[in-house]
């Protein structure tokens, strides 16, 4: 067992190769996975009834207590990316649990996690153009034009440390759940591994999630307001 | 521009933990691409039917909250209404219970005129009636006096004196009575 991303087969499309790793068929078992609870729940909403009970209170519960944060921690101005932090924190909780599952967790590869980056990227200028305009294009050229190369420098840095923080730290527990199941006797990979994978996986994994997460909210709305 | 697609088994190579090439930028590109594949699905199939669903139900409960909130408003107007005509009926009821009493004294009061004056006019006419009846006695004791003194004096007369004697009192007498009954 070791922790590189495997590259499964290799497309060539317009004389372009294209690796499809790991990563990405483990991010599409994922998407099919979450595609189909999301589908499951949509055939469940028809039934759905006026008194929540047992997993639509579950279900409610978990989008509540999602719109309830984006509007407390985003405010009103970001309500409409509701959906897309929704997924964010969806897709990386889920592929930090999938290391239960024996999977690779996509997030453990930095393409993933930056592209995740990228996207809060474009959300933060996109969101600062539309709610500040001219003003918030003037803020690159704050105090003085001549510090525009270092706010530049200063805005690119936001999506590389934070993919490379989610990146780092769910690497970090994939390497050291390879080395033991590397290192250890078999009599020590059962049970024991269990502690590790609800440490490293479940509790990093959502503390990950919730940094990530939030710090994209306070970037976009620090960009906005 | 050949657009082919070709699986290239035999070609796959070594996998890698971390790198910066254009693998890396096609992984990029992809991973995005799924991500916002997941967030049209995930948005649209299951957080936002969910969150309408939720909003429907809000709001169905608070336009219940605003009908009971409307209704308790109109029956409160409609008590105040009843409490405040119970309290002109009350006001109704204590008038024509004061005008009744008023009515009952008044004919009480007289009745009680009525009466007095009546047993004032019984008492007149029974004490014109004793009147009379007094005078009337005194009238006949008069005049079974004179006629008592007359046989007495005739008797005593007859007896005693002679009959010049007898016209001189029996006038003197006459004119006595008659100036005793012109005094009384």
């Amino acid at each position: 067992m070791d922790f590189n991303i495997d590259n499964l087969w290799v497309l060539e499309i317009a004389g372009v190769e294209i690796w499809i790793t790991r990563t990405i068929v483990n991010t599409w078992i994922i998407m099919l996975l979450l595609s189909a609870l999301a589908i499951f729940v949509r055939i469940k909403l028809k039934s759905f009834k006026e008194i929540p009970k047992g997993f639509q209170n579950a279900v409610e519960a978990v989008v509540e207590t999602f719109d309830n944060f984006v509007k407390n921690s985003g405010g009103e101005k970001l309500m409409p990316l509701g959906k897309w932090f929704f997924t964010v924190f969806v897709f990386i909780f889920s592929s930090s649990i999938s290391g239960v599952f024996g999977l690779r967790p996509p997030t453990a590869d930095w393409a993933t996690t930056f592209a995740l980056a990228f996207a809060t990227f474009i959300l933060i200028h996109s969101m600062g153009v539309k709610y500040r305009k001219t003003e918030y294009l003037k803020g690159f050229f704050e105090p003085h034009p001549i510090f525009f190369p270092l706010n530049f420098i200063g805005e690119l840095a936001t999506p590389i440390s934070l993919s490379f923080r989610l990146f780092g730290n769910v690497l970090a527990g994939l390497i050291l759940m390879t080395l033991y199941y590397s290192l250890v006797p078999l009599v020590l990979q059962l049970g024991i591994p269990a502690v590790l994978h609800g440490y490293f996986d479940l509790l990093m994994g959502a503390i990950q999630t919730y940094i990530f997460g939030v710090l994209s909210i306070m970037f976009i709305r620090g960009a906005a307001e | 521009m050949n657009f082919e697609i070709a699986l290239l088994s035999a070609l796959v190579p070594e996998g890698r933990v971390f790198g910066l090439d254009l693998q890396t930028l096609i992984s990029i590109g992809i991973m995005l691409f799924n991500v916002l594949v997941l967030s049209a699905v995930l948005g649209f199939i299951l957080y936002e039917p969910v969150k309408e669903f939720m909003a429907k139900r809000s709001d169905r409960i608070s336009g219940q909250l605003d009908d009971a909130r409307e209704k308790m408003a109109e029956a409160e107007s409609l008590k105040a209404e009843y409490e405040k005509r119970l309290a002109e009926i009350d006001v109704e009821r204590i008038k024509i219970l004061e005008s009744a009493r008023k009515t009952a004294s008044e004919r009480s009061r007289n009745i009680v005129d009525e009466a007095r004056h009546e047993a004032a006019t019984i008492r007149r006419h029974t004490q014109e009636g004793v009147i009379a009846e007094r005078e009337r006695l005194k009238e006949e004791t008069r005049l079974y006096i004179i006629e008592l003194s007359s046989l007495m004096a005739g008797k005593f007369v007859e007896h005693s004196i002679d009959a010049e004697t007898q016209d001189r009192l029996f006038d003197e007498t006459m004119a006595q009575l008659e100036e005793a009954r012109w005094l009384s």
